[in-house]
């Protein structure tokens, strides 16, 4: 029975904070598709397509937009809506723990309310429209489109460009 | 030799706390921990399992599952609504509403942002959660340019942004989901859990139906979403005063059966706009309507049959 070293605790300590201080942010994509943008705007240039599960590593922000790496080395930007961190709560840990989990540990894993489930629900309930909800996703309007649009009509950071 | 193991776990808890860093950053030092043998390998899984978050409220509602949360929601409503058919009417909401979710605070959702119009005669407009957006024919003719129809579209997308469909779950049946879903460690649900969480699933449909359609949001959402509408439209460009433009038809027409679902689903349009008044009044710049818009608005609208 070992009693532990308080210095040894002491450097371990100094060292952890460290780590968490220092330890790169890994940022994880939550939306289906989406781009890696050469600068923090919507309209700038894309670099890279990104889809979700992607593992992004923060590198810095700027007003909702966020810098980052991908695994292949390509350094962006992405808009905060497109990627999900993982909280750590030490407050709610308690004993239903162990039978739950995180927002992105659900969805990397596919489970939550998924496309099993959709099925499920489906097959009960038959007078339900899926059909138009399908067409109505198919409609893209790409990034181009709107762009467009903004400069013909004068709008967003189209405006006075002319 | 436990006692060390246990209070090094108890160490790196205690490290990690103020920073309420992200379990990757847990996972990480575990991992130098172990490899270190400063931790055993059974210590690390231990510490990574409790480091995950529960899941118990409507904001831990993962993006995919708000998108089918959202496509189910949209399923029930063209149950109830024929979709109206105009191919070229509908490229342009949808463009109109893309350009003001572009500058709303969620420009990236799950699988993009929607805008259906519905063939009823009905005022109302209808936001699923995901991004799935509907507004009527009834309400369309009320419109009178391009502003207008921007900012009513603004409205729903603050909605989305805000999460008022999701709001309105039922915390109970997010509890018994999220046990549920944390349970199994496979990707596909055993026949008994996959029963249990399609009758949860039915009950959120429910909760957000009755609210979405039947009853309405909480009067407070429907400013708050007003709120997010001037800040989303004046960004994009738009005149916040087309919302008030609109809602000045809705005035003194609450008898009518074409206004049925609005009226029963939104504040009075007086109080709206007097609320409106004061927000745009704060704007430090306001945008004005132009005729180029206004003049494509016509163009589209007018093919209204």
């Amino acid at each position: 029975m070992q009693k532990p070293k308080p210095t040894a605790a002491i450097i371990l300590l100094i060292l952890l904070v460290f780590v968490v201080a220092f330890a790169a942010e890994t940022l994880l994509v939550k939306v289906q598709t989406t781009q890696l943008r050469k600068g923090p705007q919507f309209f700038s240039q894309t670099l890279a397509a990104l889809k979700a599960g992607d593992r992004l590593e923060k590198v810095s922000e700027n007003a909702g937009w966020i810098q980052v790496k991908t695994t292949a080395g390509v350094l962006g930007w992405i808009h905060s809506s497109a990627v999900e961190t993982t909280k750590l709560n030490l407050l709610a840990m308690d004993k239903n723990m162990k039978t739950q989990a995180t927002a992105s540990e659900v969805a990397l894993a596919g489970k939550g309310f998924n496309k099993q489930v959709e099925a499920s629900y489906r097959a009960k309930h038959g007078e339900v429209n899926f059909a138009i909800v399908d067409q109505m996703l198919q409609l893209k309007i790409l990034p181009a489109q709107i762009e467009d649009f903004l400069k013909k009509g004068n709008l967003g950071e189209f405006r006075g460009a002319k | 030799m436990k006692t060390t193991r246990t209070f090094g776990v108890f160490l790196l808890l205690a490290a990690m706390g103020p920073f309420l860093a992200g379990c990757s950053v847990v996972q990480k030092g575990a991992d130098i921990l172990t490899a270190q043998g400063k931790m055993s390998e059974k210590d690390r899984d231990a510490l990574v399992k409790t480091s995950e978050a529960v899941r118990s409220t409507f904001s831990e509602i993962n993006e995919e599952e708000e998108y089918y949360i959202g496509r189910a929601v949209a399923a029930m409503i063209l149950s109830r609504y024929a979709a109206y058919k105009n191919d070229a009417l509908t490229q342009y909401i949808n463009t109109v509403g893309n350009a003001v979710a572009v500058y709303s605070d969620r420009p990236e959702i799950y699988a993009g942002w929607h805008f259906l119009v519905l063939d009823t005669e009905e005022v109302n407009a209808l936001a699923a959660p995901g991004g799935m957006i509907f507004i009527t024919k009834g309400l369309l003719r009320r419109c009178r340019d391009e502003e207008s129809l921007g900012m009513v579209l603004a409205h729903e997308v603050g909605h989305v942004c805000a999460k008022h469909g999701l709001q309105s779950i039922k915390k109970s049946r997010l509890v018994d989901a999220f046990k549920l879903i944390g349970q199994e460690a496979v990707q596909r649900y055993s026949p008994e859990n996959l029963a249990q969480l399609t009758n949860i699933f039915e009950n959120v449909l429910g909760d957000i139906a009755e609210q979405l359609i039947e009853r309405g949001y909480d009067r407070k959402y429907e400013y708050q979403a007003d709120g997010l509408a001037v800040k989303f439209g004046a960004k994009t460009g738009f005149d916040p005063n087309g919302i008030q433009r609109f809602l000045k038809t809705m005035v003194g027409d609450s008898s009518s059966a074409s206004g049925k679902g609005w009226f029963k689903t939104h504040p009075t349009p007086e109080s709206r706009m007097e609320s409106l008044q004061k927000t745009i009044a704060s704007l430090a710049a306001l945008p004005k309507i132009e005729a180029v818009r206004t003049e494509r608005f016509v163009r589209y609208a007018g093919s209204l049959k």
